[in-house]
């Protein structure tokens, strides 16, 4: 081929490709420009995202303990913006103009024409005063959006959690483009941990809008478009009314509560005080409050029934008489000699009294020191640490909120790290004995051991979560959780329950909780706190024969188990199981000091 | 040999090139008259500065171009690859190094660099063209285009990937690659793309290749073999779409018919059909298009530059646009034409072609003809890095009409 032909081979192709494309320009101009035209001046489509209400939550006897209302959110749409009304909207909305700027400046997502939630939770007025403007603020809206509502009289602040707005930071980290500026998302507890039940699916729905940006219509009568699928709810195990008890028992002091129901590991009610005002969340939360709860030396954010990790005092003395027994250290009968202290090496472990001869059940029913001393040093870190494993101990329970601490249960390794190997004295393990020392318990470690005793070996993961519901097609999902048996004699069992029986019902350190209607039982505990007061410490079940609640009681500086803890346990476990409790005058009766 | 110094200046490019810049400018500042001139006094800036460039490139003569093009190569492929490790990730690929507020975009270099790199491997003989009829030369061709392809895929930008390879044909063909080889590279596209749309077309392709390859003349067994691939590629493609799931066909498919993805990438090609069709024959005049104004289509002021030209000055304004790219193109390769450097004639080529492709895709797709594929209108749309290597393109096929008549 010669290079001229090649030369008008390409002048061919190029022209036939422009003539083309002329032919196609001509058909959009010039014959097809009524049609356009009309579809210009409609000019686009709008979408308008609907998110939908998230799922309530709900007792277990079906009253609802989260709740959502309406609220107002004002909404820009950038691509109608009019930089000239600027002033007067960020004075409307109290914004800064350059934040105001920054935020829809930042929006993200690729379409500029459809509304970003600017300002969550404003008053009717403004919400009025953008009616009444609306042609002068053009791209200035507001959407009816559901923000959380808290209908009853006590907060479970840490359980519930917050649905705040989503933060730069957790928009930046979402995996996929589900969240926008301006959604609420689940942060914290069990608004967190089922998020993706709660928040349902989000809508679409198709306008078309004209040069002005005034509304025309819907894209194809509405059939274009998306309904949001509402969040699905979560029938909780809580009781209301027991855990606004609760909360009132620990109005103004500082510790733990968790109950749960031995046999199947639900949640009766969850206190940690200090606490705070969730319903703050909800709308559009002050920077400045936020700062202040987490500067609150009280420490109010904090989770002190999964987050603590404090010494389980007498306890955990349950703990070490069923790893002795089942070490074969002791039996349920062989007794050990207690006078009032143990010497081992050139210190002296001291004791509240000396017990002579006793048996493992006598020696938790008055909370014998030397007994456990003694038993610590023989059962040594290893089984200390693999019996501590079987009931939970330095591992997670698996509760259905997040960030719980898995404590902290010592093994040779971590002893070996911490002193060095081999470096460590076996005292340690005198303290270890009573619950003393290097061991880091948290309430719902404590609530599931106790249960586990109570119900002769049954471990239940405890959770808050008994079913979900759907509303979209109204079904019921259950949610499984885990439940395994310590294997170990009863025998085991029973005489350890029997020494929980008597620290209630007995000569034990509880006695003054003894109550006519119910056989409680439980033990006392006080974990030495080397920076300030001791804490208080209780765990026990009840009726002692049929175990229908289980319950762990933290006083934080709140001195003896028996002076703080006990009669808030036995309070809260006679009212479940429906007694009249011990209230004098709305208070709990006084108990004297008996230590343990 | 006192020359006037503008004796040897290629009028032609130069005024068109203007013109268009001119048109470009104009479009952004109406695309951005909104969202503030930032856009509009960066280009500007860089307008002007390209034009700099272009005047100097166009002076450079041939032998020192051609002596560098390998180096310029080796140096491009080397970008491409730092970028993938260093590059700042946007929209998904990492095509970009990012430099004090500047975005720098290596493959648009590597675009230079590999036509040139192609021209003088094809124009390396003392008596002619290197005969790309041989397999060997042929492959050695393709693979200098290929190797930067593999990279720029993993940036992943398709668009570039496309430009890149749409320069091949044009160039063997130029430098004497047969037509029916061409046709036999061709035919297997016609015939997926016909299996793709159905049945019918699918064998309507089929008979249409067949047919034409029958009018080549060639040994019938070699025809018949040629005729049996394209029939089991065109199966395959079917095969291959049916076992795709329903979403990697539905994107398959809004490539193609972008009213099946109103929200996603068929929302721009709706719009811009939009803007473009109300625009008329005279348009709606500068600043006065609603669409634009409105900014019904996002960041229009790149890759859908052209539809604000329709909008606001209607069939008029397209078609002169259109005129203006085509000029240009005649004029390349009119100058590959007369230019008895081979190694100028075959850049020439390399660059129309390149600037043909942009044109077609990035027209193409504003005006639905074309799948969406982002990349830009040459000179037109806001971006540096390309703003300037189509100005040093231009400045060497400048250089091409100035050095005709050196060997």
């Amino acid at each position: 081929m010669e290079p001229e032909k090649r030369k008008f081979a390409i002048y061919g192709f190029c022209l036939i490709v422009f003539f083309g494309f002329v032919v196609r320009l001509a058909y959009l101009q010039l014959f097809s420009i009524e049609e356009l035209t009309k579809e210009s001046n409609k000019n686009s489509i709008k979408t308008i995202t609907i998110t939908p209400p998230r799922g309530l939550m709900y007792d277990r006897n079906g009253n609802i303990l989260v709740d959502n209302k309406p609220s107002y959110t004002v909404t820009i749409t950038p691509s109608q913006f009019d930089k000239n009304n600027l002033k007067e909207v960020s004075s409307m909305l109290d914004i800064e103009p350059e934040i105001l700027m920054e935020n829809i400046k930042s929006i993200k997502g690729t379409n500029k024409f459809n509304p970003a939630k600017i300002k969550r939770d404003v008053d009717f007025k403004v919400v009025s005063y953008i009616a009444e403007n609306k042609e002068r603020l053009s791209g200035v809206d507001y959407q009816i959006e559901a923000i959380r509502y808290y209908p009853n009289n006590f907060r479970a602040a840490h359980a519930f959690g917050y649905a705040s707005e989503i933060s730069p930071k957790q928009l930046e980290k979402q995996i996929g483009d589900y969240y926008k500026q301006g959604d609420v998302v689940g942060s914290s507890g069990l608004e967190l941990n089922y998020e993706n039940y709660l928040k349902g699916v989000k809508g679409y729905k198709f306008i078309t809008v004209d040069v002005k940006g005034r509304e025309i219509g819907g894209l194809n009568e509405g059939m274009s478009d998306i309904p949001p699928v509402n969040g699905s709810d979560l029938i909780l195990s809580m009781d209301k009314d027991l855990q606004e008890y609760a909360e009132k028992l620990m109005k103004d002091k500082r510790g733990a509560i968790i109950a749960v129901d031995p046999r199947n590991g639900e949640i009766l009610c969850f206190v940690s005080k200090p606490d705070f005002d969730i319903s703050l969340f909800a709308g559009k939360l002050d920077p400045k409050v936020y700062t202040a709860l987490v500067n609150d030396p009280e420490k109010p954010l904090f989770n002190r029934v999964t987050q603590t990790k404090y010494p389980p005092g007498s306890t955990w003395k349950m703990m070490m008489s069923l790893s002795a027994m089942a070490a074969d250290i002791i039996t349920p009968v062989s007794t050990i000699a207690c006078g009032g202290s143990f010497t081992y090496g050139n210190r002296t472990f001291e004791d509240h009294g000396a017990y002579g001869n006793i048996n493992v059940t006598r020696a938790i029913e008055v909370s014998a020191n030397v007994f456990y001393y003694k038993l610590g040093l023989q059962l040594g870190i290893d089984n200390y640490n693999k019996y501590g494993k079987m009931f939970g101990f330095g591992a997670k329970t698996g509760i259905d909120i997040p960030n719980e601490t898995p404590g902290l249960l010592p093994s040779r390794e971590y002893l070996d790290k911490r002193y060095g190997e081999n470096k460590w004295s076996q005292g340690l393990m005198v303290s270890l004995g009573i619950g003393q020392g290097e061991l880091g318990v948290s309430p719902v470690q404590m609530v599931a051991y106790t249960a586990s005793i109570a119900m002769n070996g049954l471990y239940c993961q405890p959770h808050f979560v008994s079913k979900i519901r759907n509303s979209a097609n109204n079904t019921e999902e259950s949610v499984k959780f885990e439940q395994r048996r310590i294997d170990m004699p009863q025998k085991y069992y029973d005489a350890v329950k029997k020494g929980m029986y008597l620290v209630v019902n007995g000569t034990g350190t509880a006695k003054a909780i003894k109550n006519s209607d119910f056989v409680l039982s439980g033990k006392t505990g006080t974990a030495q706190n080397s920076s300030g007061k001791n804490h208080s410490w209780f765990v026990g079940f009840a009726p002692f024969d049929d175990p229908k609640i289980a319950i762990c009681v933290l006083g934080e500086n709140a001195g003896w188990g028996a002076t703080f803890a006990a009669p808030i346990a036995a309070a809260l476990m006679v009212r479940y199981l429906g007694g009249s409790g011990y209230e004098v005058n709305g208070d709990l009766k006084t108990v004297s000091d008996v230590p343990d | 040999m006192k020359k006037n110094f503008f004796e040897g200046i290629d009028l032609v490019l130069l005024l068109f090139t203007l013109a268009i810049l001119t048109a470009g400018l104009l479009a952004i500042f109406s695309a951005t008259y909104t969202s503030g001139t930032d856009y509009f006094s960066k280009q500007i800036t860089f307008a002007l500065f390209g034009i700099l460039i272009m005047l100097v490139v166009s002076y450079i003569p041939p032998r020192i171009i051609a002596r560098s093009s390998y180096y310029f190569y080796i140096l491009a492929l080397i970008l491409l690859v730092l970028v993938l490790f260093f590059g700042k990730k946007i929209s998904g690929s990492k095509s970009w190094f990012s430099l004090g507020g500047f975005g720098i975009q290596p493959s648009e270099f590597a675009k230079i660099a590999t036509i040139l790199a192609l021209s003088n491997f094809l124009s390396g003989t003392d008596d002619g063209f290197r005969n790309v009829n041989k397999p060997v030369e042929f492959i050695k061709a393709c693979a200098i285009v290929l190797l930067p392809v593999i990279l720029i895929m993993r940036q992943p930008d398709m668009g570039t990937s496309l430009v890149f390879l749409s320069m091949i044909l044009p160039v063997l063909f130029w430098v004497g690659l047969s037509p029916y080889v061409i046709f036999v590279i061709i035919s297997p596209a016609l015939v997926a793309f016909g299996a793709f749309l159905g049945m019918n077309y699918f064998m309507a392709a089929l008979a249409i290749v067949a047919l034409i390859l029958l009018l080549f003349k060639r040994n019938i067994f070699l025809t018949a073999g040629i005729l049996v691939m394209n029939f089991i590629i065109g199966f395959s493609v079917d095969t291959l779409y049916t076992k795709l799931q329903p979403y990697q066909q539905n994107r398959i498919k809004a490539v193609f018919d972008p009213a099946t993805d109103p929200l996603g990438s068929g929302y721009n090609v709706i719009q811009s059909k939009v803007a473009i069709g109300s625009g008329g024959f005279t348009g709606k005049g500068f600043l006065q298009g609603t669409q634009t104004q409105l900014k019904f289509i996002p960041e229009q002021w790149t890759d859908f530059i052209y539809c604000m030209i329709g909008e606001e000055f209607g069939f008029i304004g397209s078609v002169v646009i259109l005129i203006l790219y085509m000029t240009i193109i005649f004029q390349l390769v009119n100058n590959s034409y007369l230019s008895k450097n081979r190694f100028l004639s075959v850049a020439c080529i390399g660059f129309s072609s390149i600037i043909f492709f942009h044109l077609v895709i990035n027209v193409g797709m504003t005006i639905g003809l074309m799948p969406v594929i982002g990349i830009p209108l040459p000179l037109m749309s806001y971006g540096i890095s390309s703003l300037l290597s189509f100005m040093v393109m231009i400045g060497i096929g400048m250089s091409a009409y100035r050095y005709r008549n050196q060997y």
